[in-house]
C-alpha cells in the first residue's frame, strides 16, 4: 500500500483537527514568487506599510499617526500624557509609577500569535506597539510575511524600539515569554533582547475590576470601564485563522482586520494606563475602585496613602464599600492604639458588613474585651455572636472551633473574676 | 505454642512437598571488583567510602572507563546489582569536572524517578559539591520549575514530561540544552512495544534540539535481561552502543521452584487453582513473619489474592501488613507501601507487574508467581524481587492450566536454557511517526532534507501541508496550526483519556479512588462490573462513558465479573503471502471492531459461572496490522462444526504461544478464529496488533511463522492429557480427536 493510502485510511487516528475552518476557503491560488517580488504589493502599501528589506528576505511594517487631541475612550492622548507626568508629584511608590519616565519613553506592546498557550511552535505574526512623539501617538506594527520571514521581523523590531519602559496586558505571561521564545530561535541571527521595565496592567486592573467585571479581559475593561467600542472589529480568536488563509492565499485583505484589531489593544493601553494612574493617584473623586486602590496600596506598605485612600471611601455613596473601608481603618486604629475608635467602628460593621467582616469584626471585639478591657461579658456576648454567624457547614472549620476554645476559657476567666 | 520457622527450615519443608516439579539451585556469587579509577575527583570516592563502596563492580568499572572514551553505552544488570552507580559516577565526575555541564535522567514512571533523586542527593551532599539535581514532573510545583530549568545540573524526569512539558518549550531550557553531556535511560526494556515506539521518537526530537543548541550528549542506558539490549538501545537512541553485562555484583544461594497443582479431574486434565494454591503457600511465609512478594497477573487477580491472604492471616498479622500493589492506586498510596515494604513494617504485598520496575522496596526473601508471567524476561525480572547479596532466597513459581504455564513447568530446560524474549519497537509506525513529526515541527521549523529516523519523511511533511497542519516555504516546513500538538498524543496507549473511578458509597465523601485506560475500562468498569480495589468490592452502577467516569459503591457480594468481547474483522489489503497446497498464510492491514457484548457473574469460591448481563458500550474501529492463516481446502469428512472447533483451539494455543516468542503483553496481540473470514469465506485464524496501524508483531509472526507453529504443535503434543484441556487446545470434545487433528492441521501450513 502507498504510504499516501495509508496515510489516508490511518486519518482518524492522527490526531488532525477537525474540519471547521470558519472561512470559506477560496481555490487554492498557485503563486510564484521570485525573490522579493511580494504579491499584492499594492494593497499593503494602500493600508500604510511599507516593505523592510534584509539581503533577499523581507517584513511589512505599518506606521498610523494620531495627534494629542485624539480621544480613545474615556481620555485624550494629552490626558495620557499628563497622567504619565502626574506621577512625578506625589513622593510614593507604586509598581505602576511611571516617576522619572518621560512618555517618550514607554511603548504600549501587543502581539498577534498564531496559537494560544505558550509552546516553542506558536508564532508572532504582528509586534504592534504605540509610542508618544513630539506630535503626538505612532503605532507601528512589524507584520511577519511568512513563517520564514523572522529574522527580518526581529532585526526591523529591535532597531526600533529604543524606549526604556515596556506597558502591556498580561504581557508578563505571554507576549514577552512568547517574544523571547522566538526570540532564542533565531538567536544568532539578530541582536539581543534589551532589558526592559514592564507595567502589565492586566494584574492591576484584575485588583481593581475582578468584582465588578465577569472576566477581566481587556475587550471587558474597555467597554465597561474606559468607555471604548469597536466598531466592525475582528474578534481575536479568529487572528490564527485569518493568518493561516493569508499564508495559503497571499491576500492581506483580512490580515488587515487584524492590524487594525491590534492597533486599537496598544491604543487601549493608552487609555488604560491613564485611567489607572488616575485610580491610582487619587486624582478625581473616588469611583468603585477606590476602595481596592486603598487595599493595594496597605498591602504596598504605603500607609499613609492607603489610608488617606480609605478615608475617602468614608465619604462615598457605595455603602458595603464604607463598611469594608471602615472595617480596614480600625485595623489601623487598633495599631495604633486608638482603641475606642476601633472600638465603635467594629460594632458597626459588626452590625452591618458583609458575613466575613461582621465574623472578624466580632472577633476583634472579643480581643479588645477579653485582653484590654477585662470585660468578659461583652466579650462573651461578642464571641457567641461571632459563633452564630457561622453558617452550618462550617461549623467544624478550624475558625469555629478556635472560637469555642475562646468561649471556654472566657467562661473560665469570668467565673474567676465572680469568685 | 506456635513456633516461628526460619526460611530455611521452610525451604527444606518444601523440598517433600509432591506438588514440586522441579528444583531449581542458583549458586551463590562472589564479588568482582576493581580498584576506584584514578580519575574519579576525590570528593566523589571520599563520599562513596563513606556509604561503604571503597572498589568498583567489574561492570561499574567498564561503564565509566567505556564512557570517558566517548562511547555511548547499554548496561545490563540484574535487580540489586549496583546499576545506578554505572551512570551516578560518570555523571556526578562530568559536573565535578566542569560545573556547566548538564544532564538528564529518564525513568518510566515519576516514582522511579523520585526514588532516584532521593538516592542521588544523599550522595551529593556527602561530596559536599555543590549540584542540584531534581525532578522534573506533573507534580514540581510552579515556584520551583524556573530554578530547574536554569540551574539544575541533573534533571530527573520521564518521557511523557519530556514530551509533552520539556520538548515543546525548549527556549526555556536553553542552559540544559546547551551543556547537555549525558542522557540516561533506565531501564531500558519497559521501552517496547506501543509505548517504545514513541519513546524512540521523543528521543529523536530530543536529539534534535540539541543538535540546534550545539550539543551531542553520550547515552546511558541500563536495562534487565533481555535478549537484544543493544540492538533495542540502539534502535530507541538512533546511536551506536557498546553494551555491558560482565556483572560482577555478589549475589546469595536462590531456589527457584516450580509448582504444578495437583489434578483433580484425572479425565478432563483440571488442576487445582493456582490461585488457591498460592493463597495458601504465602500464608505459610507470612506467618513465620517473612518479607514475601506475590505476583499475579491482572489486577482483578491482584485484588482476589490479597482479600484471601488478608482473611487468612488475620489472626497472626494486622490486615494492614499485607498489601496490594498495582496500576490505578493513587500515588500517594503507592509510596505508602514501598516505604513500609523498605522498611520492614509491610510484610506481604501483593502485585502485578507493577513491582518488577525497579521500585525501591528494598530485597525480600521470598517470591511466589501466580502463573508464568508471560515471558522470560518478566519472570526473571520478578524472580529478582527476592535474593539478599547474602542468605537463601526462594523463588516458586505456580502453574496455571493454562497451555503455557503448562508447558513451562513440564519442560524446565526450556525456561532455564533459553535467552530471554527480544525487545521490539516499531518506531515507523506510522501514526506514531506521523503524531511525532508534527511535534517536531512545532518545535523547530523542519529542513526539506532533514532526517528523522531511517524513512524519508518528505512526503509525510507534505501531506501534513495539505492538512493544513504545516506551511511550506522555501526548503522549509513551519508549524501553522493554532493547536499545541503534544498535548493531544499520549505516549502509553492508543487512548487518550483515562477513566476516572468514582466512590460514592459516602453521599457525603464522595471521592477518587483511582483511574483506569479507556481499553481495560470497556471490560473492568462497564455497568454492574465488580471492581476490586485494595481488597474491598465495589460494584459498577454508570459508566458515563461521554465523560469517562465510573460511578461505584461498595458492595460485598461472592463473585466477580468477567467481560466478553465481540469481534468482527475486515482485510483491507494483503501485502505478503506464502502459499501452500491447501493452506496459505498473509500478513496485511485490517479493521478490526470490537463491541463488548456480555459480562458473566463468576463464583469466587468455585468460579463456576452464576449468571450473566448485557454490557451497553459504543464499538471502538481499529485499522491495524495482522497475520492470517487459512485452509483453502479442508478434509470434507470433518464437518464444518468439528473444524470450527479445532480452529478454536489451535487458537487458542497460539494466542498463548505467540506473546512468548515476539515478548509482548497478552494484550498487545489478539488471534481470532473465523469458520468463514469475510473477505474469502474461508477457515481463518487472524493474529492482528492491537494497536492502531500495527507495531510490527503480527509481521514478526509472519516473519517467524515456521517458529510459531513448531511451539504450537510441541505445546499440543507435549501435554498430558488425553484429548485436549484448558491447558492446550481447550476443553475436550467427545470423539473428535482434536489434539491429533489440530497437529494435521498446523501440518499443512
Amino acid at each position: 500500500m502507498s504510504l499516501k493510502a495509508k496515510l489516508g485510511r490511518l486519518k482518524g487516528h492522527m490526531n488532525l483537527p477537525q474540519e471547521e475552518h470558519p472561512l470559506p476557503v477560496a481555490e487554492q491560488q498557485v503563486i510564484q514568487t521570485e525573490p522579493l517580488e511580494i504579491p499584492f504589493l499594492e494593497k499593503w502599501t494602500e493600508n500604510d506599510t511599507h516593505v523592510y528589506k534584509m539581503e533577499d528576505e523581507y517584513c511589512f511594517i505599518r506606521e498610523v499617526h494620531y495627534d494629542m487631541d485624539h480621544q480613545h475612550g474615556i481620555y485624550t492622548l494629552h490626558d495620557a500624557k499628563k497622567a504619565v507626568e502626574a506621577w512625578n508629584e506625589v513622593d510614593y511608590s507604586h509598581p505602576l509609577s511611571s516617576k522619572g519616565i518621560q512618555a517618550e519613553e514607554m511603548f504600549f506592546f501587543d502581539t498577534e500569535t498564531t496559537g494560544l498557550g505558550g509552546g516553542t511552535g506558536n508564532t508572532i505574526f504582528i509586534l504592534g506597539y504605540a509610542f508618544f512623539t513630539d506630535r503626538g501617538v505612532t503605532v507601528r506594527q512589524h507584520i511577519l510575511p511568512n513563517p520564514g520571514a523572522e529574522i527580518p521581523l526581529y532585526q526591523s523590531f529591535l532597531e526600533k524600539v529604543n524606549y526604556n519602559t515596556l506597558v502591556t496586558y498580561n504581557g508578563k505571561a505571554f507576549d514577552w515569554p512568547q517574544l523571547k521564545t522566538r526570540h532564542t530561535l533565531i538567536r544568532e541571527h539578530v541582536p539581543k533582547l534589551p532589558q526592559y521595565g514592564h507595567f502589565d496592567l492586566y494584574h492591576a486592573s484584575r485588583r481593581l475590576w475582578k468584582n465588578d467585571l465577569e472576566k477581566v479581559k481587556l475587550i471587558n475593561v474597555e467597554k465597561n470601564i474606559l468607555g471604548i467600542e469597536r466598531q466592525d472589529d475582528m474578534p481575536g480568536y479568529l487572528a490564527p485563522y485569518i493568518y493561516f488563509d493569508y499564508l495559503e492565499r497571499k491576500d492581506p485583505k483580512g490580515l488587515f482586520g487584524i492590524m487594525k484589531h491590534n492597533e486599537i489593544d496598544v491604543l487601549t493601553l493608552i487609555t488604560l494606563y491613564t485611567h489607572l494612574s488616575v485610580q491610582l493617584l487619587q486624582k478625581e473623586g473616588s469611583d468603585l475602585s477606590s476602595y481596592e486602590v486603598a487595599r493595594w496600596y496597605l498591602g504596598l506598605g504605603e500607609k499613609e496613602t492607603a489610608i488617606k485612600a480609605y478615608n475617602k471611601v468614608l465619604e462615598a455613596d457605595n455603602a458595603v464599600q464604607r463598611i469594608s473601608a471602615l472595617h480596614a481603618l480600625a485595623f489601623q486604629w487598633k495599631k495604633n492604639r486608638e482603641e475606642e475608635k476601633a472600638l465603635n467602628a467594629w460594632h458597626k460593621v459588626a452590625e452591618e458588613g458583609i458575613l466575613k467582616e461582621q465574623i472578624e469584626a466580632c472577633i476583634e471585639l472579643a480581643k479588645i474585651y477579653e485582653h484590654s478591657q477585662k470585660n468578659y461579658v461583652k466579650a462573651i456576648q461578642v464571641t457567641q455572636n461571632a459563633l452564630s454567624l457561622f453558617p452550618p457547614d462550617q461549623k467544624e472549620k478550624k475558625a469555629a472551633a478556635d472560637l469555642k476554645w475562646r468561649l471556654v476559657r472566657l467562661s473560665k476567666k469570668a467565673g474567676h473574676t465572680k469568685e | 505454642m506456635f513456633r516461628k520457622k526460619s526460611l530455611s527450615e521452610l525451604i527444606e519443608g518444601l523440598r517433600k512437598n509432591e506438588n514440586i516439579i522441579n528444583w531449581h539451585e542458583i549458586e551463590p556469587q562472589e564479588a568482582k571488583t576493581r580498584e576506584m579509577p584514578e580519575k574519579v575527583d576525590k570528593r566523589i570516592s571520599a563520599a562513596l567510602q563513606k556509604r561503604g563502596i571503597n572498589e568498583l563492580y567489574s561492570h561499574q568499572y567498564t561503564a565509566f572507563q567505556t564512557l570517558q572514551q566517548g562511547e555511548n553505552i547499554v548496561a545490563v544488570t540484574p535487580t540489586a546489582s549496583g546499576k545506578t552507580l554505572c551512570y551516578n559516577l560518570p555523571v556526578l565526575q562530568s559536573i565535578a569536572e566542569n560545573d556547566a555541564n548538564r544532564a538528564l535522567y529518564i525513568f518510566p514512571t515519576k516514582a522511579l524517578a523520585q526514588d532516584q533523586k532521593s538516592e542521588l542527593n544523599e550522595i551529593i551532599d556527602e561530596m559536599g559539591i555543590d549540584i542540584k539535581s531534581y525532578t522534573y514532573d506533573g507534580d514540581t510545583s510552579p515556584a520551583i520549575r524556573q530554578v530547574v530549568r536554569k540551574a539544575g545540573h541533573i534533571v530527573i524526569t520521564n518521557p511523557d514530561m519530556l514530551h509533552s512539558a520539556i520538548l515543546p518549550h525548549h527556549t526555556k531550557w536553553v542552559s540544559l540544552f546547551e551543556n547537555l553531556k549525558y542522557v540516561v535511560i533506565d531501564e531500558l526494556h519497559t521501552y517496547r512495544g506501543v509505548f517504545g515506539s514513541h519513546v524512540a521518537n521523543v528521543i529523536r526530537r530530543l536529539k534534535r534540539i540539541c543538535k540546534f543548541y550545539g550539543s551531542s550528549p553520550i547515552f546511558i542506558c541500563t536495562s534487565a535481561t533481555i535478549a537484544n539490549p543493544k540492538e533495542l538501545a540502539e534502535q530507541l537512541t538512533g546511536n551506536p552502543m557498546r553494551l555491558i553485562d560482565d556483572n560482577g555484583a555478589p549475589r546469595g544461594r536462590k531456589h527457584f521452584v516450580f509448582y504444578n497443582p495437583p489434578i483433580v479431574n484425572k479425565p478432563l486434565n483440571i488442576r487445582k487453582s493456582a490461585t488457591v494454591e498460592v493463597n495458601q503457600l504465602a500464608k505459610e511465609f507470612l506467618k513465620n513473619k517473612i518479607q514475601t512478594i506475590v505476583f499475579a497477573r491482572s489486577r482483578v487477580r491482584v485484588e482476589i489474592i490479597l482479600s484471601h491472604i488478608q482473611e487468612l492471616v488475620k489472626d497472626q498479622l494486622g490486615a494492614k501488613s499485607i498489601r496490594g500493589y498495582r496500576g490505578g492506586y493513587l500515588p500517594k498510596q503507592r509510596r505508602e507501601i514501598e516505604r513500609g515494604l523498605r522498611e520492614g513494617e509491610i510484610l506481604g504485598v501483593v502485585s502485578t507487574n507493577a513491582l518488577e520496575l525497579g521500585v525501591d522496596i528494598g530485597q525480600l526473601q521470598v517470591c511466589v508467581m501466580t502463573g508464568y508471567p508471560g515471558s522470560v524476561a518478566s519472570t526473571w525480572q520478578q524472580a529478582g524481587r527476592a535474593g539478599r547479596r547474602h542468605g537463601e532466597a526462594l523463588i516458586l513459581m505456580v502453574a496455571s492450566s493454562t497451555p503455557i504455564d503448562q508447558y513451562i513447568v513440564q519442560n524446565p530446560e526450556y525456561f532455564f536454557e533459553r535467552s530471554p524474549e527480544s525487545a521490539r519497537i516499531n518506531p515507523e509506525n506510522l501514526i506514531i511517526l506521523v503524531d511525532h513529526l508534527k511535534c517536531a515541527a512545532y518545535e523547530l521549523p523542519f529542513k526539506e532534507n532533514e532526517e528523522f529516523g531511517p524513512l524519508d519523511v518528505k512526503e509525510i511533511m507534505e501531506y501534513l501541508v495539505e492538512e493544513r497542519i504545516l506551511h511550506h516555504n522555501g526548503e522549509t516546513f513551519y508549524w501553522a496550526n493554532q493547536s499545541f500538538p503534544a498535548g493531544n498524543i499520549s505516549l502509553r496507549s492508543a487512548s487518550q483519556e483515562n477513566v476516572v473511578i468514582i466512590d460514592q458509597s459516602e453521599t457525603a465523601n464522595v471521592k477518587i479512588i483511582g483511574e483506569m485506560d479507556r481499553f481495560s475500562a470497556m471490560t473492568l468498569l462497564h455497568d454492574e462490573a465488580i471492581y476490586l480495589h485494595e481488597g474491598v468490592q465495589y460494584q459498577v452502577e454508570k459508566l458515563d462513558w461521554d465523560h469517562k467516569k465510573a460511578y461505584v459503591r461498595e458492595v460485598d457480594v461472592e463473585y466477580y465479573t468477567d467481560a466478553n468481547l465481540a469481534v468482527q474483522l475486515k482485510v483491507l489489503e494483503i501485502d505478503k503471502t506464502i502459499s501452500r497446497q491447501n493452506t496459505s498464510v498473509h500478513y496485511g492491514d485490517v479493521t478490526i471492531n470490537i463491541l463488548p457484548s456480555i459480562f458473566k457473574k463468576i463464583k469466587l469460591t468455585t468460579f463456576e459461572n452464576i449468571g450473566s448481563g448485557p454490557i451497553y458500550l459504543p464499538e471502538e474501529e481499529l485499522h491495524t496490522s495482522a497475520a492470517w492463516m487459512e485452509l483453502k481446502q479442508s478434509d470434507p469428512t470433518l464437518g464444518e462444526k468439528t473444524l470450527e472447533q479445532l480452529l478454536m483451539g489451535i487458537a487458542n494455543v497460539l494466542q498463548h504461544v505467540v506473546p512468548v516468542h515476539v515478548m509482548c503483553d497478552r494484550n498487545d496481540i489478539h488471534v481470532v478464529s473465523q469458520i468463514k473470514a469475510n473477505h474469502t469465506g474461508l477457515p481463518t485464524i487472524f493474529l492482528y496488533d492491537h494497536y492502531p496501524g500495527g507495531i510490527g508483531l503480527a509481521e514478526d509472526v509472519y516473519k517467524r511463522f515456521e517458529d510459531v507453529k513448531a511451539a504450537a504443535k510441541n505445546l499440543i503434543e507435549k501435554c498430558r492429557c488425553q484429548d485436549g484441556c484448558p491447558s492446550c487446545i481447550g476443553t475436550e470434545i467427545e470423539g473428535i480427536k482434536a489434539k491429533k487433528r489440530s497437529i494435521e492441521l498446523l501440518d499443512q501450513f
